[in-house]
């Protein structure tokens, strides 16, 4: 309870500080050195972007997306439009910027603060994400990042029974894929000596990774050893807990299609084709663990999304719907972040970018036009102005 | 014979067949005739007629012709006596003054007494003077010795041929007026030209009735073309009478709209509602209020309650061709139907309900632009005999 | 079909004897409406040269038709390309088809703009073609042929004469080779990518369809012996 009642006070000063940002008048000579166009932005660092930066574009490094992106993480038609746009641009917005300045301030030694990204499909949740992602790279967060749940749940590539634990399900293929993908996203940080293995992990008679070996070798076994990889996630879970708890290294979780963790309908069958829950799964115990509010130096947002779960139950974009019960309670506190659509000033901006790289046809009274049809909605804006 | 000299349409309209008695009887027989107080005295006797000595042999054909308009006479007497003491018992009823009564309240005293729900106007009870329930008959086409009257008889359809031949001859005429006009060096008088933009042809029905003879799509068509012939002419002005007799006037379309009233609610914005937006199988109502942002609601969900793009730019077209997108606001319910007739329904209510807050020239604007008129389109029925609408089953030929 | 030909012959003489017959009474065919009611105006542009010219006047006593659920006066609205999409339309799924003709418009754009980036002059640039509408207009036009090969029997014989199209049907043949081009692939290729190869070949006067024009074209010099069998 008074674990409770401090991240209560840890909220309510976050919430004292957003809006007093609120109220800062803007301020304007530096922002606007740093703007070329109406629409687009030289600062291409994260670390600085502020509210003045809200509705412009800035360009990501190909290097860099390689390293974030090149295992999951943005949605393929948005990879084909970088593709077709030589370049890879994110748009600044409210709910990232937001986030940002928050990991800015906030006291590290408190227990970890959870973000809930919500909103309605399409309005840009996945995107602002990988802005954060961007953002936690360039501070040197060590990225605990999982693209899209539902990989997992809905789309799993083998599933296997537990050796270790009765009645749990193991999906190996793809707990192994996710190492590799934070073995890439991290292989700046990995390199350093500080981040060694708590203890001992015995995986057979013969296999142990031992204490004090550094976190790679905990990685590398799993990727290797594809057997042991489910059970590899959710010690390398425990042993980045500690490492943040013992100040080796602070954490940055982020989790897409975090509801899907607790929707009873997945795609995994037993070998006796029963459906089974999340809870059985290995994976996400792994995950729950490092969204809990028991450790400190590490922060967690988490996106919650209606296309995690089935068709038959998209009916409300909130958080509470979406986490059930048990999830609501887990999550609970947090600091609930709501993605809404696009302003009439993003819009624009989108708008211009499109004709810029020349993918939109200049037409007067486009842009009325396409606020009204595409309701705003960033996914369906993309979606109209395709064929245009 | 006189009435070969007379043009066919006097004996037409005005000789029926007590006429004709008079006319050929009267000449022969030397019987009184009970003239009806509707016709006119017959302006084809002439006094020579009246005194032929001898009574010549009728052929066969005259005789039961002569029978048979004596009973239809006969009949359409007793039928306007009946009329005549209908009326009256009727106009008793309903409490109205016999001597006054006109045919419309006659009607209205018909649908009164005898509520109908057929969807066929024309089969429900009515009550007219049966010169217009029963059909006109010609009067006689040839006369006792069975020369017919008119020149064009063997045609079969003398009087519509006949009105081929008039248009021709004033085609004619009119060449011959223009030729001497360029001779003299006068142009025709534009002012005086010809606007028939407010006109429309006379229906084949119409014209069928005018003539009293059947006529073919293809007589009709030539009918038309012959009429158009002339007045593409540049004097045609100078037969404008004769035009227009076969010319039914239209309406101007925006003046038979009733533009409502703007109506206030209690934070003083202007609004309208729009009732009965129906499309295919689709029913709603919409309601426009001003000042406003541009904020949609379709049954309480915004614009995303359609998930296609098509029923969305449908919303839009009203509001965009008007320039009133951002300065309304829609609130709109619909059920029934598809994606699509809930769109055109809602689009319809939009449109009619924008003529409230628009000037004139915008409402004829979106006339031409089909926004204001109803969509009555329905799937056409099954037919017997065929497999849907229209695809027939599978010919054999054996 | 010779019937109909003669028929439409008939109307066709009636039409161009008398210039404000077919202005006025539309044979409207299969329509619910009746003959009189006109074609409404939907576009901004269009209207506003009508009452420049003058034409207006005739309209004021005409009611018109409601306009039909994919026409608006928005500017992204194409005329032919409703017509395309009404073609390529199968069984009245309807939106399927516009998703399908609007991804094929996407690769076109896809396809030209990768062309662009790897063009390395400006003037290479400035050649290329980046609106894909534009694109579709023109593969139209050039794949419309000149003269058709009609069936005509003298004699027992059938022979196949080659004849004037008229610019409906001409175009209407354009936008049916190259759907039936757009389909002609393997199982695995999508009809929207096949479709935009096919469209910014034919923009280019290359291509099957542009072929298929030239071949009809040759079969109709060929047959140009029995030319005089159309009035015989």
């Amino acid at each position: 309870m008074l674990k409770m009642r401090s991240t209560d006070l840890i909220i309510r000063r976050v919430f004292s500080s957003l809006t007093s940002l609120r109220l800062q008048p803007f301020s304007t000579q530096p922002a606007i050195q740093e703007r070329l166009e109406t629409f687009r932005t030289t600062e291409n660092s994260p670390l600085n972007h502020t509210e003045d930066h809200i509705g412009q574009f800035y360009r990501i490094p190909p290097e860099t997306k390689k390293q974030l992106f090149l295992y999951g993480g943005l949605a393929k038609s948005y990879e084909i439009q970088t593709k077709t746009f030589t370049e890879t641009c994110f748009m600044v917005r409210k709910p990232a910027v937001d986030i940002i300045y928050c990991m800015k301030t906030i006291d590290y030694s408190k227990p970890a603060i959870r973000f809930v990204m919500y909103g309605k499909k399409g309005n840009g949740k996945t995107l602002s994400l990988a802005h954060i992602l961007h953002y936690a790279l360039e501070s040197k967060f060590l990225i605990v990042h999982v693209p899209w749940v539902g990989n997992w749940m809905r789309r799993c590539k083998e599933s296997s029974n537990s050796e270790v634990k009765e009645g749990f399900i193991d999906l190996n293929i793809d707990a192994a894929a996710w190492l590799i993908h934070f073995k890439n996203q991290n292989a700046h940080l990995l390199g350093d000596p500080e981040l060694k293995v708590a203890e001992d992990h015995v995986w057979n008679k013969r296999e142990t990774t031992p204490k004090d070996a550094p976190l790679t070798e905990l990685v590398e076994f799993g990727i290797n050893r594809i057997k042991y990889a489910s059970r590899c996630v959710v010690a390398l879970a425990e042993e980045i807990k500690k490492l943040s708890k013992a100040g080796k290294c602070k954490t940055f979780v982020a989790v897409d299609g975090f509801n899907a963790l607790f929707y009873p309908q997945t795609n995994i069958l037993t070998e006796k084709k029963q459906v089974v829950h999340p809870s059985k799964v290995t994976l996400t115990e792994a995950f729950l663990n490092l969204t809990k509010f028991d450790w400190n130096n590490g922060v967690a947002v988490v996106i919650v999304d209606e296309i995690a779960i089935g068709e038959k139950d998209q009916i409300s974009h909130l958080p509470r719907y979406l986490l059930g019960k048990e999830g609501f309670e887990h999550m609970d506190p947090f600091v609930p972040i709501l993605v809404s659509e696009y302003t009439p000033k993003e819009l624009k901006s989108c708008m211009d970018y499109y004709r810029e790289r020349k993918w939109v046809q200049p037409l007067p009274g486009q842009d009325e036009e396409l606020t009204f049809l595409s309701a705003s909605n960033p996914y369906r804006l993309m979606l109209l102005c395709n064929p245009l | 014979m006189l009435s070969s000299m007379k043009s066919s349409r006097s004996i037409l309209k005005f000789c029926n067949a007590s006429q004709l008695r008079q006319f050929s009887i009267n000449s022969v027989l030397r019987t009184s005739s009970n003239t009806t107080s509707t016709t006119e005295t017959s302006p084809q006797t002439s006094p020579s007629e009246a005194i032929q000595p001898q009574k010549k042999s009728m052929s066969k054909a005259m005789k039961a012709y002569l029978e048979r308009a004596k009973e239809h006479d006969e009949f359409m007497k007793q039928q306007q006596q009946e009329f005549q003491i209908g009326k009256r018992h009727l106009a008793n009823m309903m409490g109205e003054d016999p001597e006054t009564f006109t045919q419309k309240d006659i009607d209205n005293a018909i649908e009164y007494l005898f509520p109908s729900g057929l969807y066929e106007k024309r089969a429900r009870p009515l009550m007219r003077p049966p010169e217009e329930v029963f059909p006109q008959r010609k009067a006689a086409e040839f006369d006792e010795a069975g020369r017919p009257h008119h020149f064009l008889f063997y045609t079969g359809k003398p009087n519509f041929y006949k009105l081929l031949f008039d248009i021709n001859e004033k085609i004619i005429e009119l060449n011959r007026f223009e030729d001497a006009m360029t001779r003299k060096n006068l142009q025709p008088d534009p002012n005086l030209a010809l606007d028939l933009s407010g006109y429309q042809w006379l229906e084949k029905d119409l014209l069928e009735k005018q003539m009293v003879e059947m006529l073919n799509e293809k007589d009709y068509e030539a009918f038309i073309a012959a009429m158009e012939r002339l007045i593409s002419l540049p004097y045609s002005y100078r037969l404008k009478d004769f035009i227009l007799m076969y010319k039914k006037p239209l309406m101007s379309q925006t003046k038979t709209f009733e533009i409502p009233k703007l109506q206030y609610d209690e934070d003083g914005r202007a609004y309208i509602t729009t009732y009965e937006c129906l499309r295919k199988r689709a029913r709603g109502h919409v309601t426009l209020r001003s000042p406003g942002t541009g904020l949609v609601t379709i049954n309480g969900q915004d614009l995303n309650y359609f998930k296609d793009t098509q029923p969305r730019e449908q919303l839009l077209f009203p509001l965009l061709f008007t320039g009133m997108l951002n300065k309304v606001d829609v609130e709109a319910h619909v059920e029934g139907g598809g994606t699509s007739g809930q769109a055109g329904a809602i689009r319809w209510g939009i449109a009619w309900g924008l003529r409230s807050f628009v000037d004139v020239d915008m409402l004829e604007k979106m006339r031409l632009a089909g926004l204001l008129t109803r969509d009555y389109r329905t799937p056409e029925r099954k037919k017997p005999g065929q497999e849907k609408a229209r695809k027939k089953f599978t010919w054999k030929k054996r | 079909m010779a019937a109909i030909k003669t028929l439409l012959n008939k109307y066709q003489v009636l039409a161009t004897k008398t210039p404000l017959f077919s202005a006025f009474i539309q044979r409207n065919g299969m329509s619910q409406y009746p003959s009189y009611y006109i074609k409404p105006i939907y576009k901004k542009e269009t209207q506003e040269e009508m009452y420049k010219s003058g034409e207006v006047q005739k309209m004021t006593h005409i009611p018109t038709r409601a306009a039909l659920n994919d026409q608006t006066c928005s500017v992204f609205h194409d005329e032919l390309l409703t017509l395309f999409v009404n073609y390529v339309m199968k069984d009245g799924l309807k939106v399927l088809t516009r998703e399908l003709v609007e991804k094929s418009l996407e690769n076109i754009k896809r396809i030209q703009l990768e062309k662009y980036h790897k063009a390395k002059t400006e003037e290479e640039k400035q050649n290329i073609e980046l609106n894909p509408k534009v694109i579709f207009h023109k593969a139209v036009e050039n794949c419309k042929p000149l003269l058709q090969l009609t069936p005509v029997k003298r004699g027992g014989v059938t022979y196949q004469v080659p004849v004037p199209v008229t610019d409906k049907r001409s175009q209407f043949m354009s936008m049916k080779w190259l759907i039936e081009a757009g389909r002609e692939k393997e199982r695995t290729v999508k009809f929207p990518e096949k479709l935009a190869y096919e469209l910014i070949d034919a923009a280019n006067n290359t291509g099957r369809v542009i072929k298929k024009k030239h071949e009809l074209h040759k079969l109709c010099e060929a047959n140009r012996a029995y030319a005089h069998y159309r009035w015989s």
